[in-house]
C-alpha cells in the first residue's frame, strides 16, 4: 500500500525537532530506554492514523492524545505539535506528504490532495495495527482466550462481524421477550373468555355448543362454524341507548372469583419467596458501588450507542467522529460483560413476578368495568389506581435501576392495597344482590360479554402470531449468521494457524522444526495452544521461554497481517518487540523478515545496539538506515549519535569554557564510535562476557586493525602487481599514522579532564587541540570521498576480502593473487 | 524449508463474512426482500446499529 520516505516531527511527545530519512526502506531506531524511540513510533502512528494507541483506549486513565500528545512545553499550544511524513503510494506511484497537528488530530493535510490518494490514505488510517509494540505482542500470546479473541478480532477488523452477531442476537432475544409478553396477554385473554363462556377448554366445538345454547334462548340461528370474522352475537339487536347498561351478574361473580385468585397468587407464599430471593440478589448488587455504577453505565452506554446517529453532540452541537465515538463506547460496554451477566440472572428471576403482577392487573381491570354500574357505585378509581400501580411496578422491575427503587417496589409486590380488597368486597356485595335476569336477558348479556372477550382474544392471538413469526425469523437469521461467521472465521484461523506455524518454524527451525499450533475459535473465544517438543499442546506461556513467546507473538502478528492485508502489507512498525529473543534467533528473524516480507518496510526500535548490529549484519537494514539516540532531555528531545551534532555540541561546550562537559561527551562518543569501528573492521578485542568494553580496550584495537588492514592491502596489491595502488594505500596509511600519533599525544588530557577532576586547569585553548585530534582520527576511519561513512571489512565472517564504504567509492582489496 | 501456504489478498474479512451470510440466507429460503435489505445494510451502507439491523430483519413490519 505505502512505504514511508521520511518523517519530520515537531513538538510532539518528547521530541522537539527531529527529521528521519527512511528512504522507503527498513529502518532501525536504537537508543537506551527513555531516549525518545517510542516518540518516533507514536509520531508515525499519529501521522498515518490520527491516533496514538498508547494514549488512548483501555488503561490509559486521564491521559489523552490532544492534551498529552504535544511536547510538555507546548501542552497549551497543540497546533505547534506537528508530524509530517512523506509516503510513497505504490499503486499510484505517487509520493504524498501527510501532515497532522494535535489541535485537530482528525484533520489531515495531504499534498497532492487527489481522490485516489485520499482513498489509499483512508485505508491506511483504518489499520492502526501497523504498529506492534511488545505489550501488544504479549497480548496475542499470553491473553486469556476471551481477551485474545478480542485482540485478534480487532486486528482482523472482526469487530464489525461481532457487532452484527451481537446485534442480531439481541434482536432475536428482544423478539422472544416480546413474544412472551404477548403470549401472556393471549393466555389471560383466553382465560377471561373461558370464564365468560364457562367452559374448561377452548375448542371450537365446545364454544359453538355453549354459544348456540345461548343463541337458541333468544331465538337466534345457531352457528355452524366459528371463523375469525364471525360474531357470536350475530343477529342480536344492538341495545338501544335508552337501555341502562347492567352488570352481567353471573359473569361478574365469575370475574370477581378470578380476581380473588389472582390476588391470592400475588400475595401468596411463592411470590413472597421469589420477592425475597430477588431482593437479596439486588441488595448484593447494591452493596458493591462499583457494580451499581457499572450497571448504570452499561444502561447509559447501551442507550447512548443506540441513539448515536448524528454527527454532533445533541447537547452542545460539538462535532464528533461518530465511528470513533461508537468504538469508544462499545469498548466500555464490552468491559461490563460481567455486570451484564449478573443483570440477566436477576432479570430471569423477575420475569415470573412480572407475569403475576400482569395477571392481577388484568383481573382487576375487568372489575373496573363493572364498578360504575354497581349500586351503590364502587369507586372505579381504586381499580384504575391499582392498574397504574401495577404498570409502574412492571416498568420498574423491567429496567431494574435504580436498585433502591426496584427493591422498594419489590417489597410492595405481595401487598394488596386494602382499598382494592374493599372495593372488590363492595362490588361483590352489589353484584350478589342483583336480581336474576330473565333467561333471555341473561343470554344477551352472556353473548355480549363473550363476544367482547372473543375479540380481545382474537386481537391478542393476531399480535402473538405476528410476534411469533418475527421471533422465528429473527432467531433463524441470528443462527444463520452465527453459523456462517463461525465457518468463515474458522477458515481464517486455520489459514492464519498454518502461516503462523510456518513462520515460527522458520525462526526456530534449529530446535522446533516440527512445531505445530492450534488456534481454536469457540463461542467468542480464541484458544491458542502450541506444541512443546512433541509432548503435547499447551498454552504458549506454559513451557516456552519468554524469548520463544516473543517470537510467537511476532509470528502470529505477521501471519495475521499477511492474511489481513495480503499484498498491501507494505509497512509496519515493530516497537522493541524482540527484547527477549536471543542472538541466534534474532538472526533468523532478520532472515524471515527479509525473505518472507520483501515488500514490507519495517521500522524497528530497539534499546539493544547488538540487535541493531544483527540487523545490519544480516542486511535487514543497510548501513545508513538507522539512527542511534544517545540521550534525551526535556528541552532538546532525543539527541542522536551524529558526527555533526556531537562536534557542534562539543564546540558549544568549549565556547562556554565547559571543558568538563566537552571532555565527557568526547569520551562517551569515542566509546560508542570505537565499538562501531571494531565491529565494522572486525577488530580483535579481548572478549568480555558482560560486553562492557572501555575506550582503552576498543580504540587501540580499532587503530591496530586499521593498520593491519592497510598492511594486508599493500601485500594484496603487490601480489597483483598494482604498484600505484600500493602507493595510494601507503599514503593513506601514512596519513592515518599521523592522525593516530597526534591523538595519542593528547589523549592523556581527556582522561585527566574526565577522571581527575582537573578541568579547572584546562581552558578552551588547552582542550581544542584534543578535540581536533580525535575528530581527525575518526575521520581517518572514514571514506575519503563524499559519503563520510566509516569503512567496513567485507565479508562479515570468514577471510576478509576487502575494505569498503557504504557509497562504494572506497574499495580496498585484501585478497592476494593465488599463484 | 517449505514456502508459506497463506492465501494473499482478500483483506476485507467482514465483507467476506457478510457475503457468505447472504448466500446462506438465500440457501435457507429467505425472502428476496430480506436478502436485499441485509445486502444494503451490511455491504452497501455498512451500518451495524441495532436499529438498522432490526429494520433489515423485520423490514416494515412493526412489532405488534
Amino acid at each position: 500500500m505505502i512505504s514511508v520516505e521520511s518523517i519530520v516531527i515537531r513538538e510532539f511527545r518528547g521530541i522537539r525537532d527531529l527529521t528521519l530519512d527512511f528512504k522507503g526502506k527498513n529502518f532501525a531506531i536504537c537508543g537506551p530506554n527513555g531516549t525518545g524511540k517510542s516518540g518516533v513510533v507514536d509520531a508515525l502512528e499519529f501521522a498515518l492514523t490520527g491516533n496514538v494507541s498508547r494514549l488512548s483506549g483501555e488503561g490509559r486513565g486521564d491521559v489523552s492524545l490532544k492534551q498529552h500528545g504535544p511536547h510538555v512545553a507546548r501542552r497549551n499550544d497543540p497546533d505547534k505539535a506537528r508530524v509530517t511524513v512523506k509516503v510513497l503510494i505504490h499503486s499510484l506511484s505517487k509520493t504524498v506528504t501527510i501532515e497532522r497537528n494535535l489541535k485537530t488530530p482528525a484533520e489531515v493535510n495531504v499534498t497532492p490532495n487527489d481522490p485516489a490518494v485520499l482513498v489509499v490514505l483512508q485505508q491506511v488510517s483504518a489499520h492502526p495495527e501497523i504498529v506492534l509494540s511488545r505489550r501488544e505482542l504479549i497480548r496475542y500470546v499470553l491473553a486469556t482466550p476471551g481477551k485474545r479473541a478480542e485482540e485478534v478480532q480487532a486486528l482482523l477488523h472482526l469487530d464489525q462481524v461481532e457487532k452484527v452477531r451481537g446485534g442480531l442476537q439481541k434482536i432475536a432475544n428482544s423478539c422472544d421477550k416480546q413474544l412472551i409478553m404477548l403470549e401472556t396477554a393471549t393466555t389471560q385473554a383466553r382465560e377471561n373468555l373461558m370464564r365468560a363462556l364457562r367452559i374448561p377448554e377452548l375448542t371450537k366445538e365446545k364454544v359453538l355448543t355453549t354459544v348456540n345454547a345461548q343463541r337458541t334462548i333468544i331465538g337466534l340461528q345457531t352457528l355452524t362454524d366459528l371463523t375469525e370474522s364471525i360474531s357470536i352475537k350475530d343477529g342480536m339487536a344492538a341495545s338501544s341507548p335508552a337501555q341502562p347498561q347492567r352488570i352481567p351478574r353471573a359473569q361478574a361473580i365469575t370475574d370477581i372469583k378470578a380476581a380473588r385468585e389472582a390476588i391470592a397468587e400475588i400475595t401468596g407464599g411463592s411470590t413472597t419467596m421469589r420477592v425475597a430471593e430477588v431482593t437479596a440478589d439486588l441488595t448484593a448488587l447494591g452493596e458493591d458501588p462499583a457494580v451499581v455504577t457499572s450497571v448504570q453505565r452499561e444502561t447509559l452506554y447501551a442507550t447512548g450507542i443506540e441513539l448515536m446517529e448524528v454527527e454532533a453532540c445533541p447537547f452542545c452541537d460539538t462535532p464528533w467522529n461518530l465511528e470513533e465515538l461508537k468504538k469508544h463506547v462499545q469498548a466500555k460496554i464490552d468491559h461490563l460483560k460481567e455486570v451484564s451477566r449478573k443483570r440477566k440472572a436477576v432479570e430471569s428471576k423477575i420475569a415470573p413476578l412480572i407475569a403475576t403482577i400482569r395477571k392481577a392487573q388484568a383481573a382487576t381491570n375487568i372489575l373496573a368495568g363493572y364498578a360504575p354500574l354497581a349500586t351503590p357505585p364502587v369507586a372505579i378509581g381504586t381499580f384504575r389506581d391499582f392498574g397504574i400501580s401495577c404498570r409502574v411496578s412492571v416498568e420498574r422491575l423491567t429496567v431494574i435501576l435504580p436498585l433502591a427503587e426496584t427493591i422498594a417496589v419489590l417489597a410492595n409486590v405481595p401487598i394488596m392495597p386494602q382499598a382494592v380488597l374493599d372495593a372488590i368486597d363492595d362490588l361483590e356485595k352489589a353484584v350478589v344482590v342483583l336480581p336474576e335476569p330473565t333467561k333471555q336477558d341473561a343470554a344477551r348479556e352472556w353473548l355480549t360479554v363473550a363476544q367482547e372477550r372473543l375479540e380481545v382474544l382474537r386481537e391478542a392471538m393476531r399480535k402473538q402470531k405476528v410476534a411469533k413469526e418475527q421471533a422465528e425469523k429473527a432467531r433463524q437469521v441470528s443462527n444463520i449468521y452465527a453459523t456462517t461467521s463461525d465457518t468463515v472465521l474458522t477458515g481464517i484461523y486455520t489459514a492464519v494457524e498454518k502461516d503462523f506455524e510456518f513462520l515460527y518454524r522458520f525462526v526456530n527451525h534449529s530446535d522446533e522444526d516440527k512445531f505445530k499450533a492450534k488456534l481454536i475459535p469457540s463461542m467468542g473465544k480464541l484458544g491458542f495452544d502450541v506444541d512443546f517438543y512433541g509432548y503435547g499442546f499447551f498454552p504458549p506461556g506454559a513451557y516456552h521461554s519468554e524469548g520463544h513467546q516473543d517470537s510467537m507473538g511476532l509470528c502470529l502478528y505477521l501471519a495475521l497481517m499477511r492474511y489481513l492485508q495480503g499484498g498491501a502489507f507494505t509497512f509496519a512498525v515493530l516497537d522493541d518487540v524482540l527484547m527477549s529473543v536471543d542472538a541466534s534467533h534474532r538472526r533468523e528473524v532478520c532472515a524471515l523478515l527479509k525473505k518472507e516480507f520483501p515488500n514490507t518496510q519495517f521500522v524497528m526500535t530497539t534499546h539493544d545496539p547488538i540487535w541493531l548490529r544483527h540487523m545490519k549484519t544480516e542486511k535487514l537494514i543497510d548501513g545508513r538506515a538507522a539512527v542511534q539516540f544517545r540521550n534525551w532531555n526535556v528541552n532538546q528531545g532525543p539527541i542522536r549519535w551524529d558526527d555533526r551534532d556531537v562536534w557542534t555540541e562539543i564546540d558549544d561546550y568549549l565556547k562556554g569554557n565547559d571543558v568538563r562537559a566537552a571532555a565527557g561527551l568526547l569520551r562517551h562518543y569515542l566509546e560508542y564510535t570505537s565499538g562501531e569501528l571494531c565491529h565494522r573492521l572486525r577488530a580483535f578485542v579481548e572478549f568480555r562476557g558482560d560486553a562492557q568494553y572501555q575506550l582503552g580496550e576498543l580504540l587501540p584495537a580499532a587503530i591496530k586493525r586499521m593498520r593491519d588492514l592497510y598492511k594486508r592491502a599493500k601485500v594484496a596489491a603487490d601480489s597483483w602487481n598494482q604498484q600505484d595502488i600500493v602507493k595510494q594505500i601507503a599514503d593513506r596509511e601514512a596519513k592515518f599514522t599521523v592522525l593516530v600519533d597526534t591523538s595519542n599525544a593528547e589523549q592523556w588530557q581527556v582522561n585527566v579532564a574526565v577522571h581527575y577532576n582537573s578541568w579547572d586547569n584546562l581552558g578552551k585553548p588547552d582542550f581544542e587541540p584534543v578535540v581536533k585530534a580525535f575528530k581527525d582520527l575518526l575521520g581517518g576511519f572514514m571514506c575519503q570521498e563524499d559519503c563520510n561513512e566509516y569503512l567496513r571489512v567485507l565479508p562479515d565472517r570468514e577471510t576478509p576480502e576487502s575494505v569498503r564504504c557504504e557509497c562504494g567509492k572506497t574499495a580496498i582489496n585484501l585478497s592476494k593473487k593465488i599463484t | 524449508m517449505t514456502t508459506s501456504s497463506i492465501k494473499e489478498g482478500e483483506p476485507d474479512v467482514p465483507a467476506q463474512v457478510f457475503k457468505k451470510f447472504l448466500e446462506a440466507l438465500v440457501g435457507a429460503g429467505a425472502s428476496v426482500e430480506l436478502v436485499a435489505r441485509f445486502n444494503k445494510t451490511l455491504l452497501e451502507d455498512r451500518t451495524f446499529t441495532e436499529i438498522a439491523l432490526k429494520e433489515a430483519v423485520l423490514g416494515e413490519e412493526s412489532v405488534p
